[in-house]
Formats: structure tokens, C-alpha cells, sequence
């Protein structure tokens, strides 16, 4: 019987606390307000993309074994290339070399 | 400057150090390597002869060379003859054309000469490149390759 009385005093103490909350009306241009802060907080993200993919190579390039295996691909191509042009300078030389052996300037 | 990019222009012009570096070394290298003191290795490379047509072309080298020096001590002794000349007037006076003539024969002698070994010397080789030799030393020496068409009477107009 008690226990009754208790249950039914709860619920009217929880209908009448729910009454008396107090909704407040929300303030001018709210829901404006919450986009634009909204694409406030994304913009910074979109602009600094193009620093986000640099980030990302320059991590790439100082990571040792890319930087090892771009050095040695650098060098590699450098002296295959210096090599190719020091042939054909030795080439030009000792045609040079040769074509003065047998045709003097005096007589060109 | 954000850090990244400082980065990436340090590592692309270190990149390009160690590329020209290595561009220069190798290209040193090959022609401190390649380039031998003997004057008749470019006819072996370009020419491709073996041992045999490379000892006949010495021998002829060796036998034209002498020729070759005392033309060409004619020659400079013609020139000074010439240069005395004219150090003596201001005109081109009939002994200056004489000896300007002598020069152009003794010119025409050598070439003739010169040409006479470019001709045995090809003959030495295989005869494909026989030919090719024969034709590359003409351009070289003599410019049968169309340079003197600026020498020509069109080129120089009609004025």
C-alpha cells in the first residue's frame, strides 16, 4: 500500500519537473549560424590540401631506402649520361687528333 | 616558407648536385679513358679495322708523314717569303703575285699529295669503309660537302 503511494507521488514529481523545464527560444539566424561554423571548421582542410600532399612526398623522399634508391638511380643515370658525352668528345678528339696528323692547318 | 616546401626545393637541388656530378665524373672518366695518345685510334674505332689493316695504315702513315712535314716547311717558308714582301711596300707588287702563286701551288701540290694518301689509306680497308674514309676526309680536308657554295658568285650577289 506504502509502495503504491510512493509510485504514484514519483510519477506526478516527473510530470511536473518535465513542465516546469524551461526551453529556451533560440537566438536569431541560429541554424545560419551553425552551417557557417560548419564550413569554417572544414575550410582550413580543403585549403591546405595542396601543403598535404607535399607533406606526404617530402616524407616519401626522406624515408632512407626511397632516398637511398633515388640517389643511386640519380648517380646511375648521371654517369651513364657523362659517359655517353665523354665518348663522343674522346670520338671528336681523336678525329681531330688524326685529321691533324695528316691535313695541316697550313694547307686547309 | 612552410617547412615542407623548403624541404623539397633542398632535396631536388641536392638531387640535382648529385646528378651533375656524377654527369661530369662519368663524363670525364670516358674521356680520360677513350681518348689515347696514338693519332691513328679514331681509324680503328670509326673505321673498324683489325690488326692487320691497322698495321698496313701505320705503315702508310708512317711513310706519308715525312712527305707531309717537308710541304709543310715549303709552305711556312713560302709565307715568310710572302710576309718579307709585303713588310717592304704597300702594294701588292709582281713579286708578292709571284710568290703568292708559288704558295698556291705548293698548297695545291700538298693537297694533291694528301689526297694520294687518303686514297692508298682506303684502299688498306675493307671496302665499304674504304669509301666512308675516302668521302669523310675529303669533307674534312678539302670540304667537298657544299661549304663553297657561300663562295659562290650568287651568295656573294652581283653588285
Amino acid at each position: 500500500m506504502k509502495k503504491e503511494n510512493t509510485n504514484h507521488t514519483d510519477e506526478k514529481l516527473g510530470a511536473l519537473l518535465r513542465e516546469s523545464r524551461v526551453s529556451p527560444a533560440l537566438p536569431p539566424r541560429f541554424q545560419e549560424n551553425v552551417w557557417r561554423r560548419i564550413e569554417d571548421a572544414e575550410a582550413p582542410a580543403k585549403s591546405g590540401s595542396g601543403i598535404a600532399w607535399l607533406e606526404a612526398l617530402v616524407a616519401l623522399m626522406l624515408r632512407p631506402r626511397f632516398a637511398c634508391a633515388t640517389v643511386a638511380a640519380l648517380m646511375v643515370c648521371g654517369i651513364l649520361l657523362g659517359a655517353h658525352s665523354g665518348a663522343q668528345i674522346a670520338r671528336h678528339d681523336a678525329e681531330a687528333r688524326y685529321v691533324a696528323s695528316v691535313s695541316p692547318d697550313s694547307v686547309r | 616558407m612552410n617547412r615542407p616546401l623548403v624541404i623539397f626545393l633542398g632535396v631536388l637541388v641536392l638531387g640535382a648536385a648529385i646528378f651533375t656530378g656524377s654527369y661530369f665524373a662519368g663524363e670525364r672518366a670516358c674521356a680520360n679513358m677513350m681518348g689515347g695518345k696514338d693519332d691513328l685510334s679514331w681509324l680503328q674505332t670509326e673505321f673498324h679495322l683489325s690488326d692487320t689493316e691497322m698495321a698496313r695504315v701505320r705503315q702508310l702513315h708512317e711513310g706519308y708523314l715525312p712527305q707531309c712535314m717537308k710541304m709543310c716547311a715549303k709552305i711556312a717558308a713560302k709565307k715568310d717569303e710572302i710576309a718579307a714582301a709585303l713588310a717592304n711596300g704597300t702594294n701588292v707588287t709582281a713579286e708578292v703575285q709571284m710568290k703568292l702563286t708559288e704558295l698556291g701551288e705548293l698548297r695545291a701540290q700538298c693537297q694533291a699529295q694528301m689526297l694520294q694518301h687518303f686514297v692508298d689509306v682506303s684502299r688498306a680497308m675493307p671496302p665499304e669503309e674504304g669509301r666512308r674514309y675516302l668521302a669523310e676526309m675529303e669533307r674534312i680536308t678539302i670540304g667537298f660537302d657544299g661549304d663553297e657554295q657561300t663562295m659562290s658568285p650568287s651568295a656573294h650577289g652581283n653588285n
